[in-house]
């Protein structure tokens, strides 16, 4: 097949039970193909292919490099799409860097869906340079009521570094710095109603 | 606006706000009425008894985003003019750019549900107050302070340039702010006539406090910081 225009997916993925049950469900996806499956990252190292999208269980990279996935994968010419795929909860700090997160317990159209938005998300760039992401509106939100960063940090259970990390996002994709500019902008956009601000 | 040539004495004055009307402004707050004819920057600084080397250096500001002036340069004669200028473009924006900007933005917002009038007038207001603190702050602690250094009154060692050069916060940041908000999330299917203008006066309000903020950043506080240490001496 010369033209093939299916997305090339590379699993990685140390248990077989998931990883076979994954490779069925993107066979059976249109528009993807699953490339390689792998158990780890050492096998990854050593692979010259190029691959459109990533799906990775974070379990197998290491932890003090769960904070930089983007540069384990990095590609000289284009972006790689990662997609978590995920049994259990992480750190805030560490889900932020994938395009999408994959639950166990997704179901197969889910996934599917999951993938297609990642690819989408990923080739405008858009998204994630502009508009903000569920977490960040609801740290906005908070900001505007006029909570503390520490508050909201009680609030998410994240840490206040990541608090602050996701309000520098906010204000580079609104173009709004101050506390009161973005209270405006929650109040114009209906997000917070005028009486909810401490 | 950023004009790679640099403005010297030799050039005619007029040859100057062609070459970038927003000059009008700085003739205007140095008191030099139009009408000059063919004379030249030097001709016209002498008649104004203004130090040439001064005005240049704030048409340069001015004009130039590049442009870094050196304060070395000057005088300390020079300083109550530049103080003199300061405070003829304070009166400016309180009593000319700010109203006409709180009136159009309240004008504009009259085309809006009650909420986002009430809150985005509100927002300008805040700012306004601000500014104006700011400025007569500046008026009322700062200028005067200097004017005693130069006649060699100081007021103790309580205070120096570099605690205002400290207290100096940033003004333009809510400016900006509203400006965003009014460019991407003021709703309205169609543009009015009056928010491109209140766009317009953002646009060259932002501008004008960037350039005075240099004006004091780069040559007053330096200047002011050099008679500081001589006088300790």
């Amino acid at each position: 097949m010369k033209d093939d225009k299916r997305y090339k997916i590379l699993l990685i993925e140390p248990s077989e039970i998931v990883a076979t049950g994954i490779s069925t469900i993107i066979d059976k996806s249109k528009g993807f193909r699953l490339v390689s499956t792998i158990p780890n990252l050492g096998y990854y190292k050593n692979s010259k292919s190029s691959f459109d999208i990533v799906v990775i269980n974070p379990a197998v990279i290491d932890y003090n490099e769960r904070f930089d996935i983007r540069s384990l994968f990095s590609n000289e010419n284009s972006r790689t799409t990662i997609v978590a795929l995920t049994y259990t909860s992480y750190d805030e700090d560490v889900l932020r860097q994938f395009d999408d997160c994959i639950g166990i317990y997704d179901s197969a159209e889910r996934i599917r869906q999951k993938l297609q938005n990642a690819m989408k998300h990923s080739s405008e760039n858009s998204n994630e340079l502009y508009e903000l992401s569920t977490r960040e509106r609801d740290i906005l939100i908070a900001v505007a009521k006029g909570s503390t960063n520490k508050e909201i940090a009680d609030e998410y259970n994240i840490s206040i570094y990541t608090v602050i990390s996701h309000r520098r996002n906010i204000s580079r994709k609104l173009g709004i710095n101050t506390i009161s500019g973005l209270t405006v902008y929650a109040i114009m956009n209906k997000l917070i109603d005028i009486s909810s601000i401490k | 606006m950023d004009k790679n040539i640099l403005y010297t004495g030799k050039m005619k004055a007029a040859e100057l706000i062609t070459a970038d009307w927003n000059l009008l402004a700085v003739f205007e707050r140095f008191n030099i009425k139009l009408g000059f004819g063919e004379a030249t920057v030097t001709e016209l600084c002498k008649l104004h008894n203004i130090s040439t080397e001064l005005f240049l250096m704030i048409c340069n500001i001015y004009s130039s985003n590049s442009y870094r002036p050196n304060a070395e340069a000057l005088k300390k004669e020079d300083i109550p003019h530049i103080v003199s200028y300061l405070r003829t473009s304070h009166k400016y924006y309180i009593d000319k750019s700010f109203p006409q900007l709180h009136n159009d933005i309240h004008t504009m917002m009259e085309e809006y549900e009650e909420t986002s009038s009430r809150v985005l007038n509100k927002f300008y207001d805040d700012y306004d107050c601000e500014i104006r603190r700011h400025f007569e702050y500046e008026e009322e602690s700062v200028f005067p302070y200097i004017e005693n250094l130069l006649v060699g009154k100081v007021a103790g060692n309580l205070y120096n340039i570099k605690k205002f050069a400290h207290n100096h916060t940033n003004v333009e940041e809510k400016l900006n702010d509203l400006k965003n908000i009014i460019i991407k999330y003021l709703p309205g299917s169609y543009t009015s006539d009056i928010r491109m203008q209140v766009l317009h006066e953002i646009f060259k309000i932002e501008n004008d406090l960037h350039k005075h903020t240099m004006v004091e950043d780069k040559l007053l506080i330096p200047m002011v910081a050099k008679l500081e240490s001589e006088n300790e001496r």
